[in-house]
């Protein structure tokens, strides 16, 4: 029995020392971002989704679709996108935006004012191994600048440039910009986006 | 890559089945290492059976080294299990509270549960006692308990990140003070039943 | 020597407990628990009586808001079912199964059995007061290192060794 006994407990303390021992190897616990990470996630460019293909996104009611505004909720109220989510940026973690965050259905889109918040965002969704998720490049300032308030090109500008105008042009008159020099509407329409959420249930509790 | 049910890779009926298998082995376990015996039990804090402390601990590290290599292998998600958030005024209160009720009725829910069911009647007094308990709670919940149940907030807290110390180092330095304790009880244990016989 | 006093090597038993938890935790994402179990029942049994009173009190209000579902089919419940189970196939295997009062030679039945309802019904309150019991929340809380966990443990075990000496009667 005593021999047994021994043979136990030298199992715990190999188990745990190998626990150690992983731990300390590796140095850096599991779940921080180590600095290789970091620069491989940021020479990624397939992250960041343009304004213009956004706007033509929109209107044409793409249903797969999520924005997420990361700003806070006042801001979220005053303007934001249509259809969009308000997450603010320090509850992106929360269980209960996981669902909208995290799936495989979705085109999920993060903004903020720049693109700042957006980018912090999507690295930790991305360390997460949350798939589908995009930058809003150059964030709402961009957005009012591109497709709210379009700058005329200058004659010796090409043809796609002008043929960009064009389209910004239209999607102001769409989304409430107006005319190029008009005031950014307030009260942009918020399409209700339906949300397809993933199968998950949180974890439950022991005892409690 | 786990936890299965939460990430939507079996369904609540598998869910439900396995959760019936893993009570299979966890009671059929407690039973086995005597955790019936009230006896038995209340013998940790007079020094004559130390097999709550041995059976409790070696099970807390062992899943504790499990969960931690799983999670660093890739094979189990930490974050997405059930993992208990820390109020610790009331956990204190409520711990204290445990201890009179352990002190003076000799067992925790699961172990009265497991001795009533397998014929010891005072187990199955402990177990009318905590349904009498639970809804004595419920119908004082809100002007006795609420507003303590939800104090002392801290969230999801790991005592590793609390100490500041990584995990694996605290999962070793855990290990090695239990196998030291596990030592010195068996000791103890030698000399206060040579005294006298307690006829467990 | 009588087979109902063999029992399992303590620390095997642990270790297979731990297993188990980690299974319970691979599979289901839950925690092994008892009061959590008993919890849902008496839930269950005031929502069957009185649906109107669980929707408002703010003890039942989060469970019974699922109409669709009881309150009682949770994994815990489940969980539950099976210990049950395990417990009464090791009691018959190893000749345990005896309607019995255990307890310390110098007391006699009736106080043992007082003493189990009044520590049962502190165990209740301190359960539920305390987010678990101790195995729902010490033990499971230690296995994925959560500080609760182990402020649970030091209050139970560490209260138990403070108070121990006022109740020895009960015990030695």
């Amino acid at each position: 029995m005593k021999k047994l006994d021994a043979l136990f407990v030298g199992l715990l303390l190999i188990g745990s020392l190998w626990a150690f021992i992983v731990n300390t190897a590796s140095n850096t616990p599991t779940n921080r971002i180590q600095p290789c990470d970091i620069i491989n996630i940021i020479s990624q460019s397939d992250k960041y989704i343009t304004t213009d293909e956004l706007a033509r996104r929109l209107m044409s009611d793409d249903p797969t679709l999520t924005l997420i505004d990361l700003r806070e909720n006042k801001e979220f109220v005053s303007y934001s996108l249509p259809g969009a989510i308000n997450i603010p940026i320090e509850k992106i973690l929360d269980n209960e935006y996981r669902d909208i965050i995290n799936q495989d259905v979705q085109t999920v889109v993060f903004y903020s004012n720049s693109s700042d918040l957006a980018v912090k965002a999507w690295m930790l969704t991305k360390r997460l191994g949350y798939k589908n998720n995009f930058i809003l490049k150059g964030g709402l300032n961009n957005w009012v600048e591109t497709i709210l308030r379009p700058t005329e090109p200058s004659e010796t500008a090409s043809r796609e440039e002008f043929e960009r105008y064009n389209f910004r042009k239209a999607a102001s008159a769409y989304f409430g910009g107006g005319s190029a020099t008009g005031e950014v509407s307030t009260s942009a329409p918020k399409p209700k986006v339906a949300i397809k959420r993933k199968k998950k249930q949180a974890a439950g509790g022991g005892c409690d | 890559m786990g936890p299965l049910y939460p990430l939507g890779i079996i369904s609540d009926e598998i869910n439900m089945l396995i959760g019936f298998f893993i009570g299979i082995g966890f009671g059929f376990l407690l039973e086995a290492a005597g955790f019936t015996n009230t006896r038995k039990l209340a013998g940790v804090f007079y020094g004559y059976d130390f097999v709550v402390l041995k059976v409790f601990f070696s099970a807390g590290i062992t899943a504790a080294i499990g969960l931690f290599l799983m999670n660093h292998y890739g094979y189990i998600d930490i974050q997405s299990i059930f993992y208990p958030k820390t109020f610790w005024i009331p956990t204190l209160i409520g711990g204290g509270i445990m201890a009179f009720g352990f002190l003076i009725g000799g067992f925790c829910p699961g172990t009265s549960l497991c001795a009533a069911v397998t014929g010891k009647i005072d187990a199955m007094v402990f177990v009318l006692g905590i349904f009498i308990g639970i809804f004595f709670y419920a119908f004082t919940y809100e002007p006795l308990w609420e507003t303590l149940r939800n104090s002392g907030k801290m969230g999801k807290v790991n005592i590793a990140d609390w100490m500041g110390i990584s995990d694996g180092l605290f999962i070793f330095l855990m290990t090695v003070i239990a196998a030291i304790m596990f030592f010195a009880v068996t000791l103890i244990q030698k000399k206060v039943t040579s005294k006298r016989d307690y006829q467990l | 020597m009588d087979r109902s006093k063999t029992y399992m090597n303590s620390y095997l038993a642990g270790i297979l407990i731990g297993v188990f938890m980690i299974a319970a935790y691979y599979f289901s994402g839950e925690g092994l628990g008892a009061s959590g179990a008993m919890k849902a029942v008496v839930i269950t049994a005031v929502n069957d009586i009185n649906h109107d009173y669980a929707k408002e009190a703010h003890f039942f209000k989060a469970r019974v808001k699922d109409e669709e579902k009881s309150p009682a089919k949770t994994w815990l419940v489940f969980e539950i079912i099976g210990v049950i189970a395990g417990a009464i196939l090791s009691a018959a295997i190893y000749g345990r199964l005896k309607l019995q009062v255990v307890k310390a030679p110098h007391i006699t039945n009736k106080t043992r059995l007082i003493a189990a309802l009044i520590g049962g019904i502190l165990f209740g309150v301190g359960s539920q007061l305390g987010r678990g019991c101790t195995s729902g929340m010490v033990m499971s809380g230690m296995g994925v290192l959560s500080l609760s966990g182990f402020i649970g443990l030091v209050a139970i075990f560490g209260g138990g060794y403070v108070i121990a000496y006022f109740f020895r009667k009960l015990w030695i």
